[in-house]
């Protein structure tokens, strides 16, 4: 029982990476998704990947998968019928939402609002009514909820959410319709907002609920047929589920919040970038992930990525603990296209798969930011492995439409739709990095997904990030980064009283009992005693502001009366960091929250020892590329020949089965003891940042 | 009239250097620049009014203050023509004196902060934010009395002062101006929150000259310019009449008990250059709904509503103004003299929208859209809390949105951008009140084949002893319906006493007396419908009667869906025979579907317009 499998289930391919704790050798392997029942996909994939690696399914110890699941549910409106059960009066809370409309001026005019998760015809408002502070103002009307829970029963919801106004300062209301509709079908999943976001902001804890249910159904389906699987013995290891907040959860916990892993898939990138990071050593990171149609960004600080308590999902903004990932409509199929006004666009459409950029022979004739690395010798036309040729003549002509419309040369459209596409996931970078108070020049970069190499050094470049860092397999990265996440869970619940007039005792207390949630609820997840960590947070701002920040705190801060000193001292640190200035007013504690966390022990990847500078052995021919307004000399490298210590001098191209590498002419690409090929300037040297 | 001819031709020498994607790559940094300012300010200020709602306004310009990036048009040129005392780096400029900055901003609750950005000693550009401050002083809560006759009567003034001087924050200035305000703390905060807003875009053009260099970052803004000047000349010649088209709209009242009072707008172009002609709208109001219009930022309502259409993504700027002509008649609604009143402009400045787009669409008005709830309805709450401390509420609500090419108007959305509402929890957390029911008005929506957007329906208890101000339109009109779509309904507002009297309020009062259990409902305007609402599709009717969004019997009346009472199932057979029947039965049909134009009001204290004010 020495294998670890982290599984990363995309909406068209399903990810295996199987890795020998005793030995630190990997197996990669990758099956089609089976939508209907992924479990179906997850079991031939753990079949194959087995048979591959010559072990016994059984022999797996530890399961750790990541899913899209649930993002393509919310994306494709693919959930379950949903009922809501909320206030009278707010029967419209999902369909008035924030009223938000886009900017700029008048754009409502081309704005999409999809319907209400939780369609309006199957909503009912109670007339029980409680004040801000959870006082009853009217008394729940027990046989009217029993009415309405028949009538959306009646109707064919196959979930229930039952979300009040004000129920985060007291869920006992919410609770009692709970128990009364579970009583009354007991096969009928009900959310209650108390229960999954206990914060105030009626729209944002009702939609975060909804969202819940509408993947409670499928969720059951997906995860039964995972247990079933392992129950009838051909597994045997303790299979868990990744989180957006990149912590993982059993499969239980899992079908009661699925709404906890709607960023499942790309938080495990950002988690194996922040390790990728620590290996290579460079404990801050700012990494990419590639794909078709987007580009994921992250940011991890000393090792750890960025955990926000809001994510975007489509239209919906769901709070539900996040790693901070910007998804920007960037891609490798991202078709470029000139407007009106003359100006050079890449994206947000996208050819997709289907057609797919024009390069591909498979129908697409719209001009492609791959068909323009193919244009410009970035992506050599025969592939390493050979199972796809990519066509130059059918590239050149989608982009020589932006060339003819833009009157400049082919090669010179070409290369622009490379900047562009560049210039938009930086634009996004600097979302996750400056825009939080850091300097971008601090992190280094790691490239994911298949695409990623081919951008990751001219990232850099904008970016100031360095070195670049290509991790030996980009293309299923996020597997990897499963098998580095902890348990994690939170537990938390809203105060809202200026810190003046609180107590630090209390606080104290309050905290003290989320804690011993959060270790309960790590001892139901089988978490030794000795692995459990509970970290505390307290969100803070001034009186009155509207958004607050976590602040991470030890408990014997709070020793003694009034003592909160330390604490106020770092929300103003990090209030001067974010926004420039401080004042001398009441600061405002909104939600204390226990953060638990069961440690897993970290896979130990092989070192190779290195082989001298010279890169001779993996060459595989010269070629030439299109860089800075011009034809270079590129040479052609196959990375599977690569040896540690080995340094590429740019610009070259390397080659493998998942992605393609791009260096620039004045950078050269290091292969450190892992694998990783670490892209620097050449004049800057392989100094290490502090 | 004004003229902002510029030298365009210098201009367009200079950015022939540029090299095409430089300019797209700075005009993507630009943008982001543009909305981390918005990030900024929206995250760190206190009043729900810019935080939550998003009332601010964020704009980077050139050197010689022409807009790159923004959404209002740039003010910054007129005000480098008057400003005498020298402009140095660390200076930051406060003014909120309509008068003073050519009506950059139009009531004295905008602060508008102006920042200069240095680089190395040279003036790059200029970063601006101006947002909507809860309370500067005078005679009412919130500083917008309805009954104000001169801008003396609303509140304090500040003229263009430096705020910060060679980055010395100016102190007693400061102080002075917070002493005038009943809510000074979050008058501070927000004032260092747009300030920092424009740090950030100052931060960020400074990292474009250091990685582009200083004269391309010049020549590239230029060139962005000129990009936009191209593109809204074959806008103005493919959209724009040759022929006169006018179209006019009223605004309710003064809230001094006069009114309709009518906007007029006419326009044609001669070859590539567009006219824009306010002669006929009515001369000044006695009251405080007057509309100071900065020309620039007219050119730039103009410009966003030809483009939005074609290039969504383009970072608009000022680069097309030279093709554009207004003519704006002294002593009307929108260009008062001094000391004309202003605080009440929000009616007049979203009229205009309504206005410019029945003109607009009077050629194309299958790509226009209807009118929306057309004004920016406010409610403002003041007294003494339980804990006997003063408390100032100022809510912004929305309505329907127009129907519109695209599909139906949003219910109870905000047709200004990224304006967000307020979370009912968060005004039952911090004020004394609660919320009973927050949702769109069954029915207020115009029919359409698109349908209009339905209005707010809001009902508030108020739990303490205070007053409360009304700031609202189309009360008296409806917003109007395109292509034989059906206007808006109008919007009420009633106050339910704690006794069970009902009182009509008009739409813009102020200082009105509540006590602990009186109700408010609050109706706001629905939209306009675009197009016949009897070629709607039968099930999307059926969906908004199961929604509760349209009633039965209006589903039978506007839309000619005949539906089941018991089941609400559509009856195809009868509804196919009533709609051919209403079909036959209509006359001929014009492009607009108006309401009843608005009564003269005619209450007692009916005041004598036209002439203006005399200083």
């Amino acid at each position: 029982m020495t294998y670890r499998l982290g599984i990363d289930v995309g909406g068209t391919f399903t990810d295996f990476l199987l890795f020998n704790e005793r030995t630190g050798a990997m197996q990669l392997t990758k099956v089609a998704s089976t939508p209907a029942d992924p479990s179906v996909g997850v079991l031939q994939g753990i079949r194959k990947i087995a048979k591959q690696a010559g072990i016994k399914a059984n022999e797996i110890s530890l399961i750790l998968h990541g899913t899209t699941v649930a993002t393509n549910a919310v994306l494709e409106g693919k959930g379950a019928k949903v009922g809501l059960i909320t206030t009278r009066g707010f029967e419209q809370i999902l369909h008035v939402a924030r009223g938000q409309t886009p900017g700029p001026l008048a754009g409502w005019i081309i704005m999409t609002k999809p319907d209400p998760l939780a369609p309006l015809e199957f909503t009912r408002g109670i007339s029980g009514r409680q004040d801000a502070r959870g006082r009853l103002l009217v008394a729940l009307d027990e046989a009217e909820v029993r009415v309405f829970i028949t009538e959306l029963h009646q109707a064919g919801v196959e979930a229930l959410t039952v979300s009040l106004l004000n129920s985060y300062a007291d869920p006992q209301v919410e609770q009692r319709i709970k128990a009364i509709a579970t009583e009354m079908y007991d096969n009928l999943p009900v959310t209650i907002s108390s229960d999954i976001l206990p914060e105030f902001r009626e729209y944002e804890r009702t939609l975060t609920t909804v969202m819940n249910s509408y993947l409670q159904p499928m969720f059951r389906v997906y995860l039964n047929g995972m247990r079933e699987k392992l129950v009838a013995g051909e597994l045997r290891g303790t299979m868990s589920i990744v989180r957006s907040d990149g912590g993982v959860m059993s499969l239980e916990a899992a079908k009661d919040r699925p709404v906890n892993t709607l960023l499942s898939g790309p938080s495990g990138g950002a988690v194996a970038s922040g390790y990728i990071g620590e290996l290579t050593g460079y404990n801050n990171v700012l990494s990419f992930d590639m794909g078709g149609t987007s580009t994921d960004v992250a940011i991890s600080y000393g090792g750890k990525p960025n955990v926000v308590r809001e994510t975007r999902v489509g239209y919906y903004p769901v709070k539900s603990p996040s790693v901070d990932v910007r998804t920007v409509g960037a891609g490798g199929g991202s078709i470029a296209h000139v407007p009106l006004t003359g100006a050079l666009r890449v994206g947000p459409q996208s050819a997709s798969a289907v057609p797919g950029p024009a390069c591909y022979g498979t129908g697409g004739t719209q001009p492609t930011v791959t068909d323009a690395n193919v244009v410009l010798g970035y992506l050599p036309p025969m592939l390493l492995g050979g199972e796809m040729k990519l066509d130059t003549k059918l590239a050149s002509e989608a982009v020589s439409t932006i060339a003819s419309a833009m009157g400049m040369p082919l090669h010179d459209a070409a290369e622009g739709i490379y900047n562009i596409v560049n210039e938009n996931m930086f634009g996004a970078l600097r979302l996750v990095s400056v825009q939080k108070g850091y300097d971008p020049r601090e992190f280094a970069l790691v490239a994911l997904g298949g695409a990623g190499p081919l951008h990751s050094n001219a990232l850099s470049v904008l970016c100031g990030s360095w070195p670049s860092i290509i991790p030996p397999i980009p293309g299923v990265l996020s597997a990897l980064g499963f098998l580095h996440s902890d348990i994690r869970n939170e537990f938390s619940r809203t105060v809202i009283n200026t810190i003046d007039k609180m107590k630090g005792t209390e606080i104290k207390a309050s905290l003290e009992t989320l804690g011993k949630q959060a270790r309960h609820w790590l001892t139901e997840e089988k978490i030794p005693a000795r692995q459990q960590e509970i970290h505390y947070q307290v969100d803070l701002r001034y009186h009155r502001q509207g958004y607050e920040f976590p602040i991470d705190i030890d408990l014997t801060w709070l020793n003694g009366k009034h003592n909160f000193a330390p604490i106020i001292e770092r929300f103003k640190k990090i209030h001067q960091q974010n926004y420039g200035f401080n004042i001398n007013h009441p600061i405002e504690m909104v939600n204390l929250r226990a953060v638990a966390i069961g440690k897993v022990r970290k896979v130990e990847l092989k070192k190779t020892k290195g082989r001298g500078r010279d890169p001779k052995k993996a060459l595989v021919q010269k070629h030439r590329i299109y860089c800075q307004g011009g034809w270079l000399q590129a040479s052609i490298y196959d990375r599977y020949r690569l040896r540690p210590g080995n340094e590429v001098v740019g610009a070259a191209v390397i080659v493998q089965n998942d992605s393609t590498t791009l260096i620039l002419p004045g950078h050269v690409g290091k292969v450190d003891a892992y694998q990783n090929i670490l892209i620097w300037p050449v004049k800057q040297g392989t100094g290490r940042k502090a | 009239m004004r003229k902002t001819e510029k030298s365009s031709k210098s201009a367009r020498a200079k950015s022939s250097k540029v090299d095409r994607i430089t300019l797209d790559i700075i005009e993507n940094a630009l943008r982001n620049a543009r909305n981390e300012m918005d990030a900024v300010l929206f995250r760190s200020a206190m009043s729900p009014v810019i935080r939550e709602q998003h009332d601010g306004f964020p704009m980077i310009a050139t050197a010689d203050g022409r807009m790159v990036v923004g959404q209002f048009g740039s003010y910054i040129a007129g005000f480098i023509r008057n400003w005498k005392r020298g402009i140095n780096a660390g200076d930051v400029f406060l003014c909120s004196d309509p008068y003073k900055c050519d009506g950059a901003i139009s009531h004295i609750n905008d602060w508008l902060v102006l920042l200069p950005i240095f680089h190395s000693g040279e003036l790059v550009g200029w970063a601006s934010q101006f947002g909507h401050t809860i309370d500067i002083g005078g005679p009412v809560s919130g500083s917008l009395p309805t009954d104000a006759t001169t801008i003396f009567g609303e509140g304090t003034r500040i003229p263009p002062i430096k705020l910060f001087s060679s980055g010395k924050l100016n102190e007693d200035v400061l102080d002075l101006i917070l002493n005038n305000s009943r809510m000074p703390t979050m008058n501070y905060f927000d004032l260092m929150a747009i300030v920092a807003a424009c740090r950030t875009a100052e931060k960020r053009v400074r990292e474009l000259c250091d990685r582009v260099g200083k004269p391309l970052y010049a020549s590239t803004c230029e060139a962005l310019l000129d990009r936009t000047r191209r593109a809204m000349s074959q806008l103005i010649s493919r959209n724009l009449p040759e022929h006169k088209v006018s179209f006019e709209d009223y605004i309710d009242d003064d809230g001094r008990g006069n009114g309709p009072y009518k906007m007029k707008l006419t326009i044609w172009r001669e070859g590539d250059h567009g006219y824009f002609d306010w002669t006929g709208t009515d001369p000044q109001a006695p009251g405080p709904i007057n509309f100071f219009l900065n020309e620039e930022m007219f050119k730039m309502f103009i410009g966003v509503y030809l483009i939005m259409v074609f290039d969504p993504q383009i970072l608009f700027n000022d680069g097309f103004y030279p093709l554009l002509h207004v003519i704006m008649p002294e002593g009307t609604l929108i260009q008062p003299k001094f000391p004309a009143a202003l605080g009440c402009r929000t009616h007049a400045l979203t009229r205009l929208f309504d206005v410019l787009g029945g003109c607009l669409g009077a050629n194309t008005p299958e790509l226009s859209t209807a009118a929306g709830y057309g004004t920016s309805p406010y409610l403002l709450y003041n007294g003494y809390d339980e804990a006997l401390e003063f408390f100032h509420l100022m809510e912004i609500s929305f309505g329907g949105i127009p129907g519109r090419p695209f599909g139906d108007g949003m219910d109870a959305h905000s047709w200004w951008p990224l304006f967000e509402n307020i979370p009912s929890e968060y005004l039952e957390t911090y004020y004394p009140l609660t919320v009973l029911e927050y949702g769109s008005l069954m029915d207020s929506g115009g029919a359409g084949f698109f349908r209009g957007g339905n209005g707010v329906h809001k009902v508030y208890r108020f739990e303490a002893d205070g007053e409360i101000a009304i700031h609202d339109d189309r009360d008296r009109s409806q917003p109007w319906g395109i292509l034989n779509g059906l206007p808006g309904s109008s919007s009420t507002k009633t106050l339910v006493r704690a006794n069970g009297e009902t009182v009509l309020l008009p739409s813009k009062i102020s200082q009105v007396k509540v006590s602990k259990g009186d109700q408010l409902i609050y109706r706001t305007a629905g939209g306009g419908g675009w197009k016949d609402p009897l070629d709607r599709p039968p099930e999307r009717v059926h969906a908004d009667v199961k929604g509760k969004l349209v009633s039965h019997e209006k589903a039978r009346r506007d839309y000619g869906v005949v539906l089941d009472s018991q089941t609400l199932a559509v009856d195809i057979a009868a509804t196919n025979e009533l709609r051919e029947k209403m079909r036959s039965s209509r006359g001929d049909s014009s492009t607009f579907t108006f309401g009843p134009v608005p009564r003269a009001i005619g209450l007692k204290n009916k005041e004598k317009r036209g002439k203006g004010q005399a200083v």
